[in-house]
C-alpha cells in the first residue's frame, strides 16, 4: 500500500471536500446561530488545503526516508496477508455470538499463528491455551459477559 | 495530628493493604496488555468497589489507575503498541531505544519518572489544592478553546515526518471526532444511519486499531526481525539517578506542566504527555536526537502524565468535576461510599483525606519494586517467537474493545482503524497525531462553538479575558514560528535551524 | 440487623409462596420452574461509574438479597443510550434479561433516532426521579427565582444564557418547559450546549453563564463549595436531601414539573409470574433502608411507582417531553 504523495494528497482533497459538502447540508439548529455544519466545514477546508500541499510536494523535504523492509516477492497474493488481522477481527465480530467466545478465539489465534508462519506444534497448543486463559481472566475475574455460544467454558 | 494518626490507622487496616497490593498488580497487568487501557482497568473495578469499605474502594481506584498509566508504557516500548493514549506521544521514542538495545533504560525511565511525577503531583494536591482549584475555576470555555488548540499544535511539533502530513493526520482525527451526535448541536453527523455510530468514536478503539492491529498487520508482511542481541536485562534503576541529575530541568518542567494540565478538567494525562514531550523537544539542546532513541523526552513526558493523574483529583474532590475519564469513575465511587466531593470533605472528613494522600504516596512507592518485576516479566516477549505473540495480541484487542461497552461493533471498529493506521504509516502520516485529533476533537469543537454562542458570534471575547489573551498569544506565536523560519530560509537570510518546530 | 433478618425471612416466604399462589391461577404455568432459577442479567445503557449505573447496581444487590439469585449488571453503552435501550427491548422475554431505562427513551424517538418507545417495554418499577433545579453563580444579583424570572421576561430574546447538558437534552427541555409555563418562547433564553452537567456548573462558577437547569444533585458539589446557589426546584414537592430549596410553585406560582427518571423494565411480553415477582421485590427494595440511605447519600430524588404506575408515568412523560421538544423545534417526528 505504498502510494505516492500525489495519490494520498488527492484522496485527502476528496475527503475534505466530501466532509465540507455533506457538513454544509446538515440542518441548522433552531435557536442557535452556530450549527453542526461549522466544524466539519472548517476541517474539510483544512484537509483540502493540506491535501493539495501534499500532492504538490510542499514540506516533503522534512520527511525522514522510510526504511523499507524488503518484502520477499513470492506470489502476487502475498501482500494480501496483511489483511488477515482485520479480517479476523471482522470474523470475531460476527462469529462471537453464534459460535461463542472459546471457538471463535481458537480459530482466530490458530489462523493468526499460521499466517505468521508458525508450525502446528506451536500454533495448536497456543490456540487451545490462550483463549482459555483470556476467558478465565475476563469472564471470572473481570466479569465481562463473553458470549457462550456453542461451547461454554467449564467454569 | 491525631487526624493524621487516624489516617495511618485507616490505611494500615488489613483490607486496605490487601486492596492496594491486589489492585496494584491488577493495574500493572491490565495496563501492560496491548489493547486494554487504564480507563478500562478502572471501569472494570467499579463492581468490585461495591463490596469494599470506603477507604479500600478509593485505594483500588487510585492504585490501579496510577499503575496502569505507567505500565501502558511497557507494550509501547517493547512492541510499539502504546497501552494508553497518554503513552502514544512518546511510543516511537521508547521503541527506538528498544531497537538500540536500551529497553531497560527506557522502561526504567518510564518507571522512575512516573513515580516521581506521581509523588510531586500528590504533594501539589496536599499543599496547593485550594489554589489550584481557584485556577481551574477561572477557566471558561474561551480559555479551554485555546488550551485545546495548543494541545493540537503539539502533534505537529513532535512529528518526525513532514509537518503538513502531521497536520493532515490531526485534521483527519478531528473529522473522525465529528462522527455521532455528541456534538454541541446534538445533531447526528456522518453516522450513515448506523445506530452504533450515534455515540461517536471512542479514542480507545482507534488507539488500539492504529497501533496494535496495524503492528500485527506489518508483522504479516515483513520477515521476522533479527533477534535483539541476547543480553541480560541490566539493572533497571542503575542509570536513572544519572538521568535524574542530567535532565533535572526537563523533569521539573514536566512535573509542573503535568500538575497544571491535570487540574484543568477535560485535558488530563493524555494532553499532559503530548505537551510535555513537545516542550521537551522545543527547549532541548539536542532536538535533532528526538525520535532516535533519546531519553530526554521520556523523562519529561513520563513525569508529566503521572503528575497530572494526581492533580486531576483536585477539581474532582473539591467540586465533583471530573478531570478525565478515570476521575469521572472515581467520583461515582466517592459518592457511592458517602465521601461526597466538596470542601466539607477536607474539613469534616479530614482523616479520609489524609488517608487518600497516603494511598497516593504508597501507590507511587510500591510502583517501583512491582514495576521492576513487571518489566522483567514483560521483557520475555522480546525473546518469544513472533508467531506466538501477535495472534494473542490480536485476541486481546478484540476482547479489550468488547469489554468497555460490551458492544461487538467496537471490535469491527478496531479492525477498520487497523487498516487506516497501516495505510497511513506506510505513507508517512503519523498515526499518533490522528489519535490526538480524536482525543481532543470534542473539546476543541465544544469550546469553540459554545464560546461563539455565549458571545453571540463575536470573536473579541476570545482575546479579552486575561488568561485567554495569554493563551491566544502563545498559540498564534507557535503557529507563526515555523512559517517565519520557512520564509526566512526562502528569502535567503542566514540559514536558521528550524529548531524542533518545523522538523 | 433485626430488620434485615426479618426481611430475609419475608423474602424467602414470598419466594416460596409465589409459585403456589400463581400456580392454580395460571394453569399451564404450573409446569414452569420458579423464576428466577438462574442468574439474571441487568442491562445498563450508560457507562460504569455514572448515576444510572450506580442506581442499577444497588438495586441489583438488593434484588439478589430478595430473590436469592445473582443479578449481574452489564453496561451496554453506545449510540447515546440507543444501543442499550434497544438491547433491553429486544431481549428474550423469559425474564432473564432485564434492565434500567431512563427518561431518554421518551425523547430519542421524537428526534427520529430510534424506533423504540416506552411501549416496547414491560414496566416493572420506577426507582428514582431527579427534578431539575435552577442554579446561579453565588455572586449573581438574583436572590430568588422570581427576580430571575422577571429579569428574563424583561430581557431581549437570547440575552440570557443557560446550560446544563447538550442541545436537546433533558435539562434543555426543562428550560423550554419552564419558559413555556411563563408564557415565553422556548428560545427566549439562549441554550449553551455542554458536555454534561459538570462542565456547565464549572462554567457557571467561572462566570460564563447566567444560570443552569441541571438537577440539584449534579450541582451539589458546587453548592456545597459555596460557588453557586440553587433558587428553585421544578418538582411538586421539596427534595428530602435539599429541604431548603423551594419548589417553583412555592417561589413563583408556576406549576411546572420535570425530571430525569430511572426505572427497571424488561422486554414486552414478560411472563406474568416474572412481572408480579419483580413488582413486589422492587417495592421492597425501594422501601429498604439501604436503598433510602443510598439515594440520600447521592442526593437522588426518592420517587417510586409500581409496575402499573411506572407505565402511566412513562406515558405522561412521553407526551410532556414530546411537547417540550416540539416547542423547542427539536422534534423531527
Amino acid at each position: 500500500m505504498q502510494l505516492s504523495d500525489r495519490v494520498t494528497g488527492a484522496v485527502l482533497v476528496g475527503l475534505g471536500g466530501l466532509a465540507a459538502w455533506s457538513g454544509s447540508r446538515l440542518p441548522g439548529v433552531p435557536g442557535q446561530d452556530v450549527g453542526p455544519a461549522a466544524f466539519p466545514m472548517l476541517i474539510g477546508g483544512g484537509l483540502m488545503l493540506c491535501g493539495a500541499m501534499i500532492a504538490l510536494g510542499i514540506g516533503h523535504s522534512f520527511e525522514v526516508p522510510e526504511e523499507e523492509e524488503a518484502v520477499p516477492g513470492r506470489s502476487r497474493f502475498y501482500g494480501l496477508r496483511v489483511l488477515v488481522p482485520p479480517a479476523l477481527l471482522l470474523f470475531y465480530m460476527f462469529a462471537a455470538e453464534p459460535l461463542g467466545f472459546l471457538l471463535t478465539a481458537f480459530l482466530m489465534v490458530l489462523v493468526g499463528a499460521f499466517a505468521l508462519g508458525a508450525r502446528a506444534r506451536l500454533a495448536v497448543p497456543l490456540a487451545l491455551v490462550a483463549p482459555l486463559i483470556v476467558h478465565l481472566a475476563f469472564y471470572k475475574l473481570l466479569r465481562v459477559p463473553l458470549p457462550e455460544g456453542l461451547l461454554g467454558a467449564p467454569w | 495530628m491525631s487526624e493524621l494518626y487516624e489516617a495511618i490507622r485507616l490505611v494500615a487496616a488489613p483490607d486496605v493493604v490487601i486492596a492496594i497490593v491486589a489492585s496494584a498488580i491488577y493495574g500493572l497487568v491490565v495496563g501492560s496488555m496491548p489493547g486494554l487501557s487504564a480507563t478500562m482497568a478502572t471501569a472494570l473495578l467499579v463492581p468490585v468497589t461495591f463490596w469494599l469499605s470506603p477507604i479500600a474502594a478509593i485505594a483500588t481506584i487510585i492504585t490501579a489507575s496510577a499503575m496502569a498509566i505507567f505500565s501502558g508504557d511497557i507494550p509501547g516500548c517493547l512492541l510499539r503498541i502504546p497501552g494508553t493514549p497518554a503513552s502514544a506521544a512518546y511510543t516511537d521514542e521508547a521503541y527506538a531505544m528498544t531497537r538500540k538495545g536500551q529497553a531497560e533504560m527506557a522502561l526504567g525511565a518510564g518507571l522512575w519518572f512516573s513515580a516521581i511525577g506521581g509523588i510531586v503531583g500528590t504533594l501539589s494536591l496536599v499543599l496547593m489544592a485550594p489554589l489550584l482549584a481557584e485556577m481551574a475555576l477561572s477557566f471558561s470555555t474561551y480559555e479551554y478553546f485555546w488550551l485545546a488548540f495548543l494541545g493540537l499544535m503539539c502533534a505537529t511539533l513532535v512529528a518526525r515526518s513532514s509537518p503538513i502530513k502531521a497536520i493532515a493526520s490531526m485534521l483527519l482525527g478531528l473529522l473522525i471526532a465529528c462522527i455521532g451526535m455528541e456534538n454541541p448541536a446534538g445533531t447526528p453527523r456522518f453516522t450513515f444511519g448506523m445506530t452504533d455510530l450515534l455515540g461517536g468514536i471512542e479514542p480507545i478503539p482507534a488507539l488500539v486499531g492504529v497501533f496494535a492491529v496495524s503492528e500485527v498487520m506489518r508483522a504479516m508482511a515483513s520477515a521476522e526481525p533479527p533477534k535483539l542481541p541476547k543480553r541480560k536485562f541490566g539493572s533497571i534503576l542503575a542509570n536513572q539517578w544519572m538521568l535524574t541529575k542530567k535532565y533535572q530541568k526537563p523533569m521539573w518542567r514536566g512535573n509542573f506542566i503535568g500538575i497544571i494540565i491535570g487540574v484543568l478538567p477535560g485535558a488530563g494525562a493524555d494532553m499532559a504527555a503530548w505537551v510535555s514531550y513537545a516542550m521537551s523537544k522545543k527547549f532541548s539542546k539536542t532536538p535533532e536526537l528526538f525520535g532516535t532513541g533519546h531519553p530526554e523526552g521520556l523523562v519529561e513526558a513520563g513525569a508529566s502524565n503521572n503528575a497530572s493523574l494526581a492533580s486531576g483529583w483536585v477539581p474532582a474532590l473539591l467540586f465533583g468535576i471530573p478531570g478525565d475519564t478515570i476521575t469521572a469513575i472515581a467520583i461515582g465511587v466517592l459518592y457511592m461510599k458517602g465521601l461526597n466531593p466538596g470542601p466539607t470533605l477536607f474539613t469534616e472528613n479530614a482523616r479520609s483525606m489524609y488517608a487518600l494522600y497516603l494511598i497516593f504516596i504508597i501507590a507511587n512507592i510500591i510502583m517501583i519494586p512491582l514495576g521492576i518485576v513487571m518489566i522483567r516479566m514483560a521483557s520475555t516477549v522480546l525473546r518469544a517467537p513472533r508467531a506466538s505473540i501477535m495472534p494473542v495480541i490480536l485476541l486481546l484487542c478484540a476482547v479489550g474493545a468488547y469489554a468497555t461497552g460490551n458492544n461487538l461493533f467496537s471490535v469491527g471498529l478496531v479492525g477498520a482503524f487497523g487498516i487506516l493506521g497501516f495505510v497511513m504509516e506506510r505513507n508517512g502520516y503519523p498515526v499518533a497525531a490522528l489519535v490526538l485529533g480524536i482525543v481532543m476533537g470534542s473539546m476543541v469543537e465544544t469550546n469553540f462553538v459554545t464560546s461563539l454562542i455565549k458571545s453571540d458570534g463575536d470573536v473579541l471575547p476570545f482575546f479579552e479575558r486575561p488568561v485567554s489573551a495569554v493563551l491566544a498569544a502563545m498559540t498564534i506565536g507557535a503557529l507563526l514560528w515555523p512559517l517565519g523560519v520557512w520564509i526566512w530560509n526562502r528569502t535567503g537570510g542566514a540559514r536558521l535551524q528550524p529548531r524542533g518546530a518545523a522538523e | 440487623m433485626h430488620d434485615l433478618t426479618r426481611r430475609g425471612l419475608l423474602g424467602a416466604a414470598t419466594a416460596l409462596a409465589a409459585p403456589l399462589l400463581a400456580g392454580p391461577l395460571a394453569g399451564p404455568a404450573l409446569a414452569q420452574p420458579k423464576w428466577p432459577a438462574r442468574p439474571v442479567q441487568m442491562l445498563c445503557p450508560w457507562a460504569a461509574g455514572g448515576g444510572t449505573d450506580a442506581v442499577l447496581r444497588i438495586v441489583a444487590i438488593l434484588l439478589e438479597k430478595e430473590l436469592g439469585q445473582p443479578f449481574n449488571v452489564v453496561n451496554r453503552t453506545g449510540g447515546s443510550g440507543v444501543v442499550g435501550h434497544a438491547a433491553i427491548a429486544a431481549a428474550p422475554a423469559d425474564g432473564y434479561t432485564l434492565g434500567i431505562i431512563t427518561a431518554e427513551i421518551c425523547m430519542l424517538h421524537w428526534q427520529g433516532l430510534t424506533e423504540v418507545t416506552y411501549k416496547n417495554y414491560t414496566p416493572l418499577g420506577l426507582m428514582n426521579n431527579d427534578p431539575p433545579g435552577i442554579q446561579v453563580n453565588i455572586n449573581s444579583p438574583y436572590k430568588d427565582v422570581k427576580q430571575l424570572a422577571d429579569a428574563i421576561k424583561a430581557s431581549t430574546p437570547g440575552k440570557f444564557k443557560a446550560s446544563g447538558t447538550g442541545q436537546g437534552g433533558i435539562w434543555h427541555l426543562a428550560l423550554a418547559g419552564w419558559l413555556g409555563a411563563m408564557g415565553l418562547k422556548a428560545d427566549h433564553v439562549r441554550w449553551v450546549p455542554s458536555n454534561g452537567a459538570a462542565p456547565a456548573m464549572q462554567d457557571l462558577a467561572a462566570n460564563g453563564l447566567d444560570f443552569t437547569t441541571c438537577s440539584v444533585p449534579e450541582a451539589r458539589a458546587m453548592l456545597d463549595a459555596g460557588r453557586a446557589r440553587s433558587l428553585a426546584v421544578m418538582a411538586p414537592e421539596r427534595l428530602s436531601a435539599f429541604p431548603n430549596i423551594p419548589t417553583l410553585k412555592e417561589a413563583m406560582g408556576v406549576d411546572y414539573n420535570s425530571g430525569a427518571w430511572r426505572g427497571i423494565a424488561g422486554p414486552p411480553g414478560l411472563p406474568a409470574a416474572v412481572v408480579s415477582t419483580m413488582d413486589a421485590a422492587l417495592g421492597k427494595v425501594f422501601a429498604s433502608q439501604e436503598y433510602k440511605d443510598f439515594l440520600n447519600a447521592r442526593g437522588f430524588g426518592m420517587v417510586y411507582a409500581d409496575a402499573a404506575g411506572f407505565g402511566e408515568h412513562m406515558a405522561k412523560a412521553d407526551v410532556s417531553l414530546g411537547d417540550a421538544m416540539k416547542a423547542a423545534g427539536l422534534a423531527k417526528v
